[in-house]
């Protein structure tokens, strides 16, 4: 079954005179329990992709379909509604909230969703702390954990609502290059266990190597794909 | 739960900057508190002091009057009103008066001799019934000789108070100095000519209040001024004449027919007596209650035949009344002004904290939370630090309003004189200024956020995925 379609998608933005065509008659599909890499140079439409996937950006022209559902149709009240419960986010930076400690930042997804009772919050991210080992770092706020727990932080914070896909912007980007490979493993072991699609944006190597499929993108144009037998 | 959680925590990881806003907002408190106390205790003070010292609740004067009543038009006197025992009947009549004095204001000279030389002296007065000015207003305190002779039993006495700056003025300015129980010539400019009326200096006083006011104010008695100005009428003519003028039908022939009638048209001059006429020109009307004083002087306005016209004692009062009311004004233009720059600072602060937490308010959009949760959040950070800070100012301008209230403000004594009559200004606690310096907070900080927080609400998860 596919959890995202693109078809012929394009975007263009304008920046002063000049239109930047950021995606150029992309098409895609990506299917359940995919481990998905877009790969490509800066400024090749990675994290555009990436947001149209997310819901936080709709396309100039052409077709998004999250689980079946168009995107472009969307008001904003549906597209947050629908990444509250259809999406989880690892952000390059991490982005966690810092006032907030391990356990408060993974709840928060919940805490929107209103409609989880307190166990039920609790034991999911209980299990979500478990699964990314951050269980002995529970009161820790953000900036008392390393760029690594932080990064756990956030895959806990992805998959704590059991999202259709997680994106992950260049997750290792901020991160060396041993603690880039345990935080890949850790999300490759997610995904065999639970089914979880994961696409990620990066040119890391690493990510490459792990990922069952990569798409090359250029100049916002899908160039090449390849298997993971094939990388 | 959450957005609570998230807004102490934020104020409290921000608390310099915040501390800075909690110290601008506790300061605006204070002043809406302290401004409002004041300026209501000003106002309270100011009427009260009017009200005892210059006009009583409100003024009767002549209808024929084309000016307003003033206690300083001097230059000006209002017309004599027409038939003063009436009105005195009448405000006896009604059940919410307490008192009332008739007076005058006027100017003479008062002429001393010294070393066989006459010297004249300029005098500025309030004509007054003693006793009855007295039960109206408490403004003077007689330092030597006596008020008229009733606080020594020996009184009503017909004389003269002058005041001791008036005193040192003469001396100053004449080298002369009056002293109670000597004799003075009073002269006063009539449309006959000059009259002069013998008369004796009864007492020097300082004035309670106003003393810019009562330092120039002196005092006669009724019947001294009376004769002073001719203000004098027939004491009593025959009983016959009455008879027959009552009897007349009242058209003019019917008077005029009374000529020939001999009980009337042959009354002996010789035996008709003056009678000194009060030439009083207001009334000052004080009431048990003051909240009864628009009724009252409507009751006073409906009665056509007493030829009379009622006005406020603010209106009475002039300009006196005017600078309470321009230091009401002033206060709330002031603490306006202070409360726009608080906005203007306040929301500074806040659309730094917007640009500053872009990433974080981007990521709370990505993995789900409306705008509107984005503009609670805000919005209660805001709230609480604002309303925390108006509360502890609250209290603490309380607790200096209770520590100092007995004491009254302090004022300059210009000041002080002309607001209130002089002293310092006691302070007329209410909850009042309270209410409304939550309320000011409240709105302020409302107003504060709409603009950081439609800043806010327009980042986009976008900015939260493009951060670096």
């Amino acid at each position: 079954m596919n959890v995202v379609e693109l078809e012929n998608v394009k975007k263009y933005y304008q920046l002063g005179q000049t239109r930047v065509e950021a995606l150029r008659g992309v098409s895609l599909s990506i299917e359940q329990g995919e481990f998905l890499t877009i790969a490509g140079p800066s400024g090749s439409g990675k994290t555009t992709m990436l947001n149209m996937f997310g819901c936080i950006d709709i396309p100039t022209e052409g077709t998004v379909r999250i689980a079946g559902t168009e995107t472009e149709k969307m008001t904003d009240k549906e597209l947050t509604r629908y990444r509250r419960t259809k999406i989880g986010f690892i952000f390059q930076s991490f982005n966690l909230i810092p006032v907030l400690n391990v356990y408060e930042n993974i709840e928060f997804p919940l805490l929107l969703q209103k409609h989880l009772s307190k166990e039920e919050r609790h034991e999911r991210v209980m299990q979500a702390i478990l699964e990314v080992g951050l269980e002995n770092r529970i009161k820790n706020k953000s900036a008392e954990l390393s760029g690594g727990q932080r990064q756990r932080v956030a895959i806990a914070r992805a998959l704590v609502g059991r999202p259709l896909i997680v994106l992950a912007d260049e997750p290792t980007a901020n991160l060396d290059s041993e603690t880039g490979k345990r935080i890949i493993e850790l999300m490759r072991t997610i995904n065999e266990n639970d089914k979880t699609t994961f696409i990620f944006s990066t040119h890391d190597a690493h990510i490459m190597k792990a990922a069952k499929r990569v798409v090359h993108i250029l100049d916002g144009q899908i160039v090449d794909e390849s298997s993971a037998v094939e990388v | 739960m959450l957005i609570l959680k998230l807004a102490l925590r934020t104020l409290l990881r921000r608390k310099a900057r915040m501390a800075l806003i909690g110290v601008l907002v506790l300061f605006g408190t204070f002043l809406v508190i302290f401004g409002g106390t004041f300026s209501q205790s000003a106002a309270k003070a100011s009427k009260d002091s009017i009200i005892h010292n210059f006009t009583g609740d409100f003024i009767v004067y002549s209808e024929r009057s084309k000016d307003l009543p003033s206690p300083f038009a001097f230059n000006t006197p209002l017309p004599i009103l027409k038939n003063p025992e009436k009105l005195g009947a009448a405000l006896k009549a009604i059940p919410e008066v307490e008192a009332f004095a008739l007076y005058a204001q006027n100017y003479s000279i008062v002429q001393v001799d010294r070393e066989g030389k006459k010297i004249e002296l300029p005098f500025i007065f309030y004509a007054v019934q003693p006793d009855p000015y007295r039960s109206v207003f408490s403004n003077i305190k007689v330092k030597e000789g006596s008020y008229f002779g009733l606080d020594n039993g020996q009184g009503p006495n017909q004389g003269i108070l002058i005041s001791t700056y008036q005193n040192e003025q003469y001396q100053k300015n004449y080298g002369v100095t009056l002293r109670p129980g000597e004799s003075v010539t009073l002269l006063g400019i009539t449309e006959g000519g000059v009259n002069t009326v013998r008369s004796t200096m009864l007492g020097i006083f300082e004035p309670l209040h106003y003393k810019s006011v009562f330092d120039y104010i002196n005092f006669m008695d009724s019947a001294t001024y009376s004769n002073l100005y001719n203000y004098t009428g027939v004491q009593g003519l025959p009983s016959s004449f009455n008879t027959a003028l009552t009897a007349a039908s009242g058209d003019e022939g019917s008077i005029f027919q009374l000529a020939n009638d001999s009980a009337v048209g042959n009354i002996d001059l010789s035996t008709l007596k003056t009678q000194a006429l009060s030439g009083f020109t207001m009334v000052a009307v004080k009431l048990k209650d003051h909240s009864r004083l628009e009724a009252v002087m409507k009751e006073l306005g409906n009665m056509k035949d007493l030829e009379i016209k009622v006005a406020r004692w603010d209106v009475a009062s002039g300009f006196y009344a005017q600078i309470s009311k321009a230091l009401q004004l002033f206060i709330f233009i002031a603490t306006a002004l202070i409360f726009l720059v608080v906005i203007l600072i306040f929301m500074n602060t806040l659309i730094i904290n917007v640009v500053e937490r872009t990433s974080e308010i981007g990521t709370m959009r990505a993995i789900g939370a409306e705008k509107s949760f984005i503009r609670r959040m805000f919005l209660l950070e805001t709230l609480i630090l604002n309303l925390s800070a108006a509360l502890v100012a609250m209290v603490l301008t309380g607790i200096l309003f209770i520590t100092q209230g007995q004491r009254g403000i302090p004022l300059p004594e210009t000041v002080s004189q002309f607001l209130i009559g002089g002293g310092p200004l006691p302070l007329s606690l209410s909850a009042g200024p309270f209410v409304l310096a939550l309320v000011i907070v409240f709105v302020v900080s409302v107003l504060a956020t709409v603009y950081p927080v439609r800043v806010a609400t327009a980042i986009t998860p976008l900015k939260a995925m493009s951060d670096r």
